[in-house]
């Protein structure tokens, strides 16, 4: 009955979580969300990449004077919209119409992978004997709640309305794990090489779709199935019915087995797309120093965090007091911190490709140079698919709360250092490290949670 | 997930500190918050106990280090310039241009860079998003006629030795419709220090004296200004030109443009009281700026070590006179005095209490302090430049005799000439922006103040219990519903997301304040509206909002029905409410701290006691029925216009009850921006009435 209910208006949510951003979108620009450093960052700034555009347009670099550090495919699609101003309208409505277009596809897609996925689990479940359990399982439809959390959230709104380019980041990291699920190497390798393009952080998804792609959708641990088989096998050979062993046979099938073949079509769809993306960046940036310098531009400045201006994050205050010959050194750290943890979650989950792949974008985002609430926007959607494992997560309730406490919170820091001046960047940096500190609160109970 | 747990175990033979102690405080949450509540109120009025005496922070100040340099000389003319100020009154009944002229030919008359600054009033508006955002440029008022202008006369002297970069601002406001005695005597002040700075050689900083065009009040003429300085718009405001041109009239001596100089470090608003008070020359210190900014403790310290030991000012800040005769308080201070007399029998070394009527004082101001920084609204001129970190502060004096009847104005010009030159010279000396001193205290007496690390205490003793009981609580409901029996597996995990409808019922609350306190932005648009129809319209509106959104957003869903929930609903109502207050209120302490103060006084023992009334009544005991009448009146106490005007008649204000003054409160903290008004409309009117709601909770 719930389920039925809550198919029935989900097409209401998605159009009043849309009707809700046009409305902030039309709201006089007092509400100044673009500006916000938890906003906008250096990377996703619309802004920015306005000005990027701007200077290509009188045929400069577009990276000339540190203004811009997108890729130049967004340049393509979203700089002509920068400058159409249509009369008596906002000022990037074009921009803002995109990004919302973008978060429902992006809830869309998160939906139908979500669908997937407890098509997959369930069935599995079935396959073990668990039917109570897979039968409970289907009462929460997990891709519908995981969508409209993602539309609702109002990270997502903020990110969205406040013109943050991360809207689109979102979209292709979707868009990979959604092809992951439906096994559309295709898709799901264009997917990844333009989120890698865009953002480089979900580069290291790269695991999660391979094994996503090898194994299948998100099942209990493969031992399980062995004894499972096991059992089974014991107590036919005491029958001794022929019938009996075909079914075992049938199950047997269901056993996951890594399958090479749409992992190697991924990987050749994964060069494929690459040189494709490379090609048409180096025509596009052919007289203005070429890829070298498109690289320089874009990961350089993800990987050595140059731009100190604060943020959400930890690295802005840690760099701007860290003495300058141990940079690179703490450079090497912090970047190390993240791909040190992808090879023991990966064995650890790696019969849970989808809920890995969450877990890496949590972390990413937690230890990346320039974070905003764009990225928790995209994993606190995500968590809604693992909504029947993580019923019973504990401290729900106080997560919730600090979520929105920091929330509040980092604004009136941030007015009290700059606007007021009686505070100072301690202040801002307190409500960072709280952030980090339940994000981590936030992965943790949660991967303890997803273990079945 | 049960291998997790299991894990758990088997690695952890006994829990861990922390986690025990974190137990046993929610496991005896109502012990602790009573003791919380009771030690955060004692910690309060112990406050001007602790508090300390103030210092001179930053070294580079050296306040009266140097001999006083102003001369009789400056003196004499300045006497003559308010000799004909009077005269001009007098003669011409006080011609508003003929007084503009006059003054700017005195500054001329000091080779100062002189020119007028043409304003227009700006009235102050309710815009509800105009909270937090830096100050704006571009609203100004249209169609104004040319009589309303308001002309600022703006002097200029550049510093021989500095490089135009830091300024210090002298302020006098001045109405020139109506010169008073004592406007004038500020003007001679100013004017004599002006003329003093003008040929000094020490000079590191331009001055710049504003003589603000206070028609049409103090306030919006200063702050004008600045926004010009600071923010220069475009798009002007057309006004018929031709009458209003009277300003050229001054043979091209006067710069046509608008002058700056450069950031301007401090500023200093000069005043001279109209009333004499047959006591002594006194100085009375205004401070507060919006939302409870106050300028960095040196300035005030400059001031007063200046006023007191080298001209021999009597010093004042505000109190709360009705405090000073109260007997409770008395008895208190010599109680506390007492406790301090025994404490220094015991060991010599300890310093403890203060004399009675010392405390009695200290709380009155420390009162007084805290009504001002609460409220929001800036005291003086001064609150204008602390929007663009300006530290400024307003010294009035108030003289022995009228300046009307004062016949000795030489010596009276001399005197407090003395002392802005004192400070000024003392703010020459600053190599950077104040910055070594508190931004965040609470004065106690002209010399002594409550820092921040003192005043948090009684706050975060208040506030503390809020997390604690609602922790408490929601581990007490998630315990009962684990026990209930007959749900499925589904609908008893469910439970543990349970608070999600509690969760949902606050936000809509949370969102009706929100509407209700936007509402009278509209309400303002409608003309001739009287203050009394106004609120009238305004809680009728409030209370059919709130039974619309209830009836849409908040009621009861099917699922907490089915499950026979709702009995037990009220428990997590509580507990999202009470982190909903404690989240607002830890906000709040941080735009505004004496709000949050006063705000937790008056919401946190509501918000721990509410309990279901019918409880109370079904078990019929003495005991029960003494917290069902306790919780009412907590109640009543806690409802805004209530507490309003119980604040008022505690502290001897009451003047009769007229409903209007409520509306007139209301509408004096939203024209100025005050996150006071923000905080009574979006944390605490919500919370109140979900806590009414816990308790009319059907059970």
């Amino acid at each position: 009955m719930t389920k039925k209910k809550k198919v029935q208006s989900f097409w209401m949510w998605v159009i009043g979580s849309v009707t809700l951003r046009l409305i902030l979108v039309y709201f006089p620009r007092n509400l100044n969300l673009s500006s916000r450093p938890e906003v906008s960052t250096p990377l996703t700034s619309l802004r920015r990449l306005a000005e990027g555009y701007w200077l290509k347009r009188s045929s400069m670099s577009p990276y000339a004077g540190s203004m811009y550090h997108g890729s130049p495919l967004l340049l393509t699609l979203l700089g002509p919209l920068t400058v159409t101003r249509i009369e008596g309208q906002p000022d990037q409505l074009l921009c803002s119409l995109v990004f919302v277009i973008a978060d429902v596809i992006s809830a869309i897609l998160i939906r139908a992978a979500g669908k997937s996925l407890q098509a997959a689990y369930s069935s599995s479940l079935k396959v073990l004997g668990l039917h109570q359990l897979s039968e409970n399982s289907e009462v929460l439809p997990s891709g519908d709640f995981a969508a409209l959390v993602y539309l609702w959230n109002p990270f997502t709104i903020v990110a969205c309305v406040g013109l943050s380019t991360s809207a689109i980041e979102n979209l292709v990291v979707v868009l990979s794990l959604y092809g992951a699920c439906k096994r559309l190497a295709s898709l799901a390798a264009f997917g990844w090489v333009l989120a890698t393009h865009l953002s480089l952080y979900p580069a290291i998804l790269i695991i999660p779709l391979i094994l996503l792609l090898g194994y299948g959708p998100d099942a209990p641990p493969r031992k399980l199935f062995q004894q499972r088989i096991n059992l089974e096998v014991d107590n036919s050979s005491s029958s001794a019915s022929s019938h009996l062993e075909e079914e075992v046979k049938d199950q047997s099938r269901v056993l996951k087995v890594f399958a090479w073949r749409p992992v190697v079509h991924f990987l050749i769809w994964i060069l494929l797309w690459s040189s494709y993306v490379l090609v048409l960046c180096g025509i596009y940036i052919q007289k203005h120093g070429g890829l070298q310098e498109l690289f320089k531009r874009t990961y350089g400045f993800i990987l050595t965090i140059p731009d100190l201006s604060p943020n959400m994050g930890v690295l802005w205050y840690f760099f701007a007091e860290v003495f300058d010959f141990f940079r690179s050194f703490f450079l090497i750290v912090f970047h190390g911190n993240i791909l040190l943890m992808i090879m023991p979650l990966a064995l650890r989950l790696n019969h849970r490709p989808c809920f890995l792949a969450f877990v890496y974008i949590v972390i990413s985002s937690l230890l990346k140079s320039y974070p905003s609430v764009g990225d928790s926007a995209l994993y606190i959607g995500l968590l809604g698919l693992f909504s029947y494992e993580l019923k019973d997560i504990p401290f729900s309730f106080l997560l919730f709360a600090g979520y929105v406490g920091v929330s509040l919170l980092s604004p009136v820091m941030h007015n009290l250092w700059i606007w007021r001046g009686t505070g100072n960047a301690n202040f801002y940096y307190a409500t960072g490290i709280a952030y980090a500190l339940l994000q981590v609160h936030y992965v943790y109970p949660s991967s303890l949670n997803v273990q079945i | 997930m049960d291998e997790a747990k299991t894990h758990n175990n088997s690695n952890k033979p006994r829990p861990r500190l922390l986690k025990c102690l974190v137990i046993q405080i929610i496991s005896h949450s109502t012990f602790f918050s009573v003791v919380c509540f009771i030690a955060g109120i004692v910690a309060l009025l112990l406050l001007p106990i602790l508090a300390m005496n103030t210092y001179i922070s930053e070294n580079a100040l050296m306040p009266g280090s140097a001999n006083n340099m102003l001369s009789s000389n400056d003196v004499t003319v300045a006497n003559k310039l308010v000799k004909d100020l009077t005269d001009l009154k007098l003669r011409s009944n006080g011609s508003p241009i003929e007084s503009r002229k006059l003054i700017a030919q005195y500054m001329l008359g000091l080779d100062a860079e002189v020119t007028y600054h043409n304003f227009y009033p700006q009235l102050n508006q309710f815009h509800p998003l105009h909270f937090f955002t830096s100050p704006d440029s571009s609203i100004i008022s249209k169609n104004i006629s040319c009589a309303s202008v308001g002309i600022n006369t703006v002097g200029i002297i550049r510093a021989p030795r500095g490089d135009g970069k830091e300024a210090i601002v002298l302020v006098t406001p001045y109405n020139p419709k109506k010169v008073g005695s004592g406007d004038a005597l500020s003007l001679g002040v100013a004017y004599s220090v002006f003329s003093l700075l003008s040929r000094v050689t020490w000079l590191a900083k331009d001055i710049i004296w504003l003589v603000a065009d206070s028609q049409h009040g103090e306030y919006s003429s200063v702050s004008a200004w600045l926004r010009e300085y600071q923010a220069p718009h475009f798009h002007r405001v057309v006004v018929n030109s031709e009458t209003c041109n009277e300003s050229s009239t001054m043979e091209g001596k006067l710069h046509s443009r608008f002058r700056r100089a450069g950031t301007m470090t401090v500023a200093l608003v000069v005043k001279v009281a109209e009333e004499g008070n047959n006591f002594d020359d006194s100085l009375s210190i205004y401070a507060e700026a919006s939302n409870g900014q106050m300028p960095n403790l040196d300035l005030i310290n400059i001031v007063n070590y200046l006023a007191v030991h080298k001209q021999r000012l009597w010093m004042k800040v505000s109190k709360m006179e009705s405090l000073l005769g109260s007997k409770w308080l008395n008895t208190l201070g010599v109680f506390f005095e007492s406790i301090g007399q025994y404490a220094r029998r015991l060991n010599p070394q300890w310093k403890f209490g203060i004399p009675a009527n010392e405390y009695v004082e200290g709380t009155a101001t420390l009162a007084s302090s805290m009504y001002y920084q609460g409220l929001g609204v800036p005291t003086g001129p001064h609150g204008a430049f602390r929007d663009y970190q300006i530290d400024a502060i307003t010294v009035e004096v108030s003289p022995k005799v009228s300046p009307t009847k004062m016949n000795r104005h030489i010596d009276f010009i001399l005197r407090f000439g003395r002392l802005i030159e004192g400070v000024v010279r003392s703010v020459n000396n600053l190599l950077e922006k104040f910055h070594h001193s508190y931004f965040l205290y609470l004065m106690t007496g002209p010399s002594k103040f409550v820092s921040v690390g003192y005043y948090m205490i009684p706050f975060a003793l208040l506030a503390a219990p809020l997390p604690i009981v609602a922790a408490s609580l929601h581990v007490f409901s998630s315990k009962t519903t684990s026990q209930a029996p007959g749900a499925s597996e589904v609908d008893a995990s469910l439970e543990s997301w349970k608070w999600i409808y509690s969760a949902r019922k606050v936000f809509v609350i949370h969102l009706w304040g929100v509407a209700i306190s936007v509402l009278p932005y509209f309400l303002c648009q409608i003309p001739g509206l009287t203050p009394t129809t106004n609120l009238t319209v305004w809680g009728s509106l409030a209370v059919l909002s709130l039974v619309i959104l209830y009836s849409i957003l908040g009621y009861p869903t099917s699922v907490a029905v089915a499950s026979g929930a709702e009995k037990r609903e009220w428990v997590n109502l509580k507990s999202v409410t009470l982190t909903a207050v404690s989240i607002g209120l830890c906000l709040m302490s941080i735009i505004n701290f004496a709000t949050a103060e006063i705000g937790a006084l008056l919401i946190v023992p509501f918000c721990l006691m509410a309990r279901p009334l019918m409880l109370d009544i079904q078990a019929r005991s003495m005991r029960t029925l003494l917290l069902a009448t306790l919780n009412l009146a907590l109640g009543f106490i806690a409802f805004p216009p209530a507490a309003f005007f119980l604040l008022k008649s505690a502290f001897g204000y009451s003047d009769g009850y007229n409903i209007s003054d409520y509306w007139n409160w209301m509408e004096s903290l939203w024209a100025w921006n005050s996150a006071t008004y923000l905080y009574i409309g979006m944390v605490h009117l919500p919370c109140w009435a979900l806590c009414i709601h816990v308790l009319f909770h059907s059970c």
